[in-house]
């Protein structure tokens, strides 16, 4: 985007919720107006959301973007607003009646549940939860989790993957990575002797990025197998990654002959139920063309992907306006949303910035034709209404 | 009259980011504009000029999205790029084991098409969770020539 003329008028904004998608959001108008009021809310004390609670901690490099956001409170002027949840700390109407724009960035944070697991069957557990959790996201805790030394992980996305290896990561490891010492005891309790990763897919199909599963070649004493990595895409489907076939080909060809860990990669299998009377002790699978696989299991983690957390307080299908196009990130006359929320959960962080690029265009449209009047007061028309306004000056992660 | 052009590829904004600062590091000095590679045309290639190139590696060591419209401009096109003078500087993260391959392909194309690369390759290594920004500007003391 061209910079625009300092002396144009410039909106007062309000992004809701500080991970990639709004961080993204508010670099992209920054370099778009650089003198207008950004801020930035989030419920939480500090900073990045998915970023710092939701990448793994051996992926510093993938964290690193966090520094660049760090350079939006440090040095462009955009202020951060932590431990103030918008819908709760204040509502969303009187938001958008101070700034000009208000843009909700607040993802998708609620693991999508497994059809067929009972609710409060003990043993279950998303793989969201687990990764906060190993990130020290205030809302997580250790009480309760049971890994045992057999666990089924259900779906093949990077952050099944993700799963893997923070399981099988050896406890120095993780506690050099900052992983609190009580997170680290409780994944290495079991200790973990065998992973079942089972997906729907064929190989070619799965979701995983080549280069983690080439990743997990590093990990200690641990043998790989796969099971049905011959199977080809269904007719119709597509004829995905055939790399992401021979990684998983190389991971078992590589392994040790020794190893006392085994990781089994199984392809072509739907969960179907959980079975357990008060915790988990097997997870039953379908195939497409009807048989059934029964794994015995301590544990099921489930990475099938995200969805909108009911308790959310701001709910976005509840403020879709008449005008609201979702394709362009339109809810309504000055609101916005972008990432996770306005897209659904696919794609990775560069997708995210992509969403925000395109969002962040739409505001600058809708500014500079007119369709978007401006002149409203921005942060100081709420800031008594917030009882602690606890700004935080982001930490480095 | 010649000038400084950058030209960056980027996945997650670490590129453009460091762009940016090389931009403000040397605008003082010398007439210098950035593109994002895929805003770049490709006849605007001029010898008279002095190629800055920043590219991030993506995925399993392929090119970043920002930068693939223009690797596949260069593999149809095939300008002639004899006197072009360019310096490279790499982002990528050691913990995969094409690091840095991104920019290494862009190199690639360019030396294939008669370009010349001139001074030290910079590379930066994220896998310590380090910006590249500090690594980008004390390679640019190195390879700048004097204006």
């Amino acid at each position: 985007m061209s910079q625009a003329d300092p002396g144009a008028g410039s909106p007062t904004v309000a992004i809701v919720g500080s991970g990639p998608s709004g961080c993204y959001t508010a670099q992209f108008l920054r370099k778009h107006w650089r003198d207008s009021e950004i801020v930035v809310f989030d419920r939480l004390d500090l900073p990045y959301g998915l970023v710092r609670y939701g990448v793994a901690p051996d992926h510093q490099g993938t964290k690193a973007v966090a520094k660049q956001f760090d350079r939006l409170f440090e040095r462009d002027g955009v202020r951060f607003v932590g431990r103030t949840e918008v819908g709760t700390d204040v509502t969303l109407e009187a938001l958008r009646e101070a700034f000009d724009v208000v843009v909700l960035a607040t993802g998708l944070s609620a693991d999508r549940p497994l059809d067929g697991a009972a609710d409060g069957l003990a043993g279950v557990y998303g793989a969201g939860t687990l990764t906060r959790l190993v990130n020290g996201h205030p809302d997580e805790l250790v009480d309760g989790i049971e890994l045992g030394s057999v666990v089924t992980i259900v779906g093949q996305g990077n952050v099944a993957l993700d799963l893997v290896r923070l399981f099988l990561t050896p406890a120095a490891d993780l506690l050099a990575l900052g992983v609190a010492p009580e997170v680290v005891e409780t994944l290495g309790r079991g200790p973990i002797e065998r992973i079942e990763i089972v997906g729907r897919s064929a190989a070619p199909m799965a979701k995983f990025d080549v280069a983690m599963a080439k990743e997990l070649s590093r990990l200690p004493d641990v043998a790989f197998l796969a099971d049905g990595l011959e199977l080809d895409p269904e007719d119709g489907a597509g004829a995905g990654d055939e790399a992401r076939r021979s990684a998983i080909a190389d991971l078992v060809a590589g392994s040790p002959e020794d190893a006392s860990r085994t990781v089994h990669f199984r392809f072509g299998w739907s969960p179907d139920h959980v079975t357990g009377t008060d915790s988990v002790d097997g997870i039953v699978f379908r195939s497409a063309d009807g048989r059934e696989l029964a794994v015995r299991t301590d544990s099921v983690c489930t990475a099938i992907g995200f969805a909108e957390a009911e308790t959310a307080p701001v709910q976005r299908t509840a403020h879709e306006g008449p005008g609201a196009d979702i394709g362009r990130g339109i809810l309504d006359d000055g609101l916005f949303v972008v990432g996770w929320l306005r897209r659904g959960p696919q794609g990775t962080i560069p997708a995210n910035r992509a969403d925000s690029k395109m969002v962040a265009e739409t505001i600058a449209t809708a500014v500079a034709g007119g369709d978007l009047p401006i002149g409203k007061p921005g942060f100081a028309a709420i800031a008594p209404a917030l009882e602690t306004p606890a700004e935080a000056l982001p930490t480095l992660i | 009259m010649s000038k400084t052009v950058i030209l960056y590829g980027t996945e997650s904004g670490n590129a453009e980011m460091v762009a940016d600062d090389l931009v403000d590091e040397i605008s003082g000095d010398r007439e210098v504009e950035a593109f994002d590679m895929s805003d770049f045309d490709l006849a605007d290639f001029d010898p008279e000029n002095y190629y800055l190139v920043v590219c991030s590696t993506h995925g399993d060591g392929e090119l970043p999205s920002s930068a693939r419209p223009f690797g596949e401009a260069l593999d149809e096109e095939k300008p002639d790029l004899t006197g072009i003078r360019y310096s490279i500087f790499g982002l990528g993260d050691s913990s995969y084991e094409t690091y840095s391959h991104g920019s290494e392909i862009i190199d690639e194309k360019l030396t294939a098409l008669g370009a010349t690369r001139v001074g030290e390759y910079g590379r930066h290594d994220a896998s310590d969770g380090s910006l590249p920004n500090d690594n980008a500007l004390a390679w640019l003391q190195g390879v700048l020539e004097p204006a």
